[in-house]
């Protein structure tokens, strides 16, 4: 550990133009199967980052997940975003040099507080309080989804087929569906209804793709940052609204369908005078349902690794046995929205 | 072969004690995975159990009954993957309600296996 900090100490001073510096700091932070996070502590003299200065180094691990984006990829989505004023780790410097720690990796500046969605749905907020987190988040969101394609830094992202996203994603997740061995009515149901009735393809937007409680960072009642921005993709905005507000995300705090922490009407206040684009609410409706399926796809293929013995591991046998309440609330959603036409 | 204690009953007090003599003991990721462990046991007690068996058996039925009224194939064995697999191939009509009733039906039997407070929701 303490070789891996010293390798990445050179990296900095050298990119930021120090005469020296002294690891103060250096350990593994929790999260993230596909990339390994390093918190590292700097004494620096010199250069642009002189003083005691707080990093993230953000690293391919060994096993990556073909879907995600690399880490030069998501530096770049990071770049974008800061550009476009979301709130997130400020990017500082990738390296593309495998010779330097053998993984690909960037560094961030470090944000503070906790990410964790239990804590924060749980903590003791009052309804003013609430109301200001997910106006804010929704603001946040706004901003992003101004980002929008043709942009040249970001041309590795796919565009949806034919500008229809909710098409694209049908497709992908049909497909992953026949790689499960097991069969699952439910879904193959779902999918077809979500064929069925897509609504009125909104712009092409930069989505985060993973954008709920537990990705961003708290200090408080202070957002700090939206981290996690390996599965970034050019797609519909509502993709991004409904994951936010999909019950799978809402921690047990069901009633409270803004990300378990507060109210939708709230969130979308924040993202329409953010001048996010208006979306119809039935949108946002029809992409909850496919955020429960994204899910229960995802989570088929963690059990996947476990049961194939790609990967043993008992979260990822769990994982699998959850898939049964994501089709139970296919089942009752699609019911809902229908019986409500 | 009589072999008791059961599975059952077995089972049952290796989750007591878990829970209650050693999660108690354990902090952090340990404490997390001994959950994951008593929680894995859970499933395994409700797959034992008659009511939870009765209600899958009544699914894998429901399955077959549904799909022989509409003329669909049905190995005797395999009824969820022709189930699957007549959706997928939309010979079903996927808005009708006695679709959505096994469907459900197979879903509430897996849930009170894996999940059953999530059913009282």
């Amino acid at each position: 550990m303490s070789e891996l900090a010293e390798v990445f100490n050179q990296f900095i001073v050298h990119q930021s133009g120090a005469r020296s510096a002294k690891v103060i700091a250096f350990n593994k932070l929790s999260g993230g199967a596909i990339q390994d996070n390093f918190g590292l502590s700097l004494d620096i003299e010199g250069g642009v980052q002189s003083g005691l200065q707080e990093f993230v180094v953000r690293q391919d691990a060994p096993s990556g997940i073909a879907e995600s984006l690399s880490r030069p990829e998501e530096f770049r989505v990071l770049e974008a975003a800061f550009k476009a004023g979301v709130t997130v780790p400020k990017p500082l410097w990738l390296c593309e040099d495998l010779d330097v720690s053998g993984q690909l990796f960037y560094v961030m500046t470090l944000a503070g507080g906790s990410a964790s969605p239990r804590q924060l749905v749980k903590s003791d907020l009052t309804a003013e309080q609430r109301c200001i987190i997910v106006r804010r988040l929704g603001a946040e969101l706004a901003k992003l989804h101004t980002v929008r394609p043709p942009m040249r830094s970001l041309d590795f992202l796919t565009l949806p087929d034919q500008g229809d996203a909710a098409l694209s994603r049908v497709a992908t997740y049909r497909r992953h569906l026949q790689e499960i061995a097991e069969p699952h009515p439910v879904l193959e149901w779902a999918l077809n209804w979500l064929e069925d009735n897509t609504p009125e393809p909104g712009p092409t937007v930069l989505c985060h793709c993973d954008f709920r409680t537990g990705n961003y960072m708290m200090a408080g009642e202070k957002l700090t940052a939206i981290l996690d921005w390996e599965f970034a993709a050019w797609s519909d905005p509502a993709e991004d609204l409904g994951w936010f507000f999909s019950r799978s995300w809402r921690f047990g705090a069901n009633e409270r369908e803004a990300g378990g922490v507060g109210e939708k009407r709230d969130f979308l206040d924040g993202y329409r005078e953010a001048g996010g684009t208006d979306i119809d609410s039935a949108a946002v409706s029809y992409w909850e349902v496919m955020a429960l399926m994204r899910w229960a796809i995802i989570a088929l293929q963690q059990a996947r690794r476990h049961i194939s013995g790609e990967q043993r591991s008992l979260e990822l046998a769990l994982t699998g046995r959850m898939v049964a309440k994501m089709e139970f609330d296919l089942l009752t959603q699609i019911q809902e929205l229908e019986d409500n036409q | 072969m009589i072999n008791r204690p059961d599975n059952h009953d077995l089972l049952m007090e290796a989750r007591q004690v878990l829970l209650n003599s050693l999660t108690p003991e354990l902090t952090g990721a340990r404490k997390y995975e001994a959950l994951m462990i008593a929680n894995v046991m859970s499933m395994a007690i409700r797959e034992l159990g008659q009511s939870e068996q009765a209600k899958v058996e009544e699914a894998d039925q429901a399955v077959s009954t549904f799909l022989e009224a509409r003329s669909q194939p049905n190995p005797n064995v395999e009824g969820e993957t022709s189930l699957a697999e007549a959706i997928r191939k939309r010979r079903l009509d996927g808005r009708e309600p006695a679709l959505r009733d096994v469907l459900r039906t197979l879903t509430e039997a897996r849930l009170g296996i894996n999940s059953p407070g999530y059913l009282k929701r």
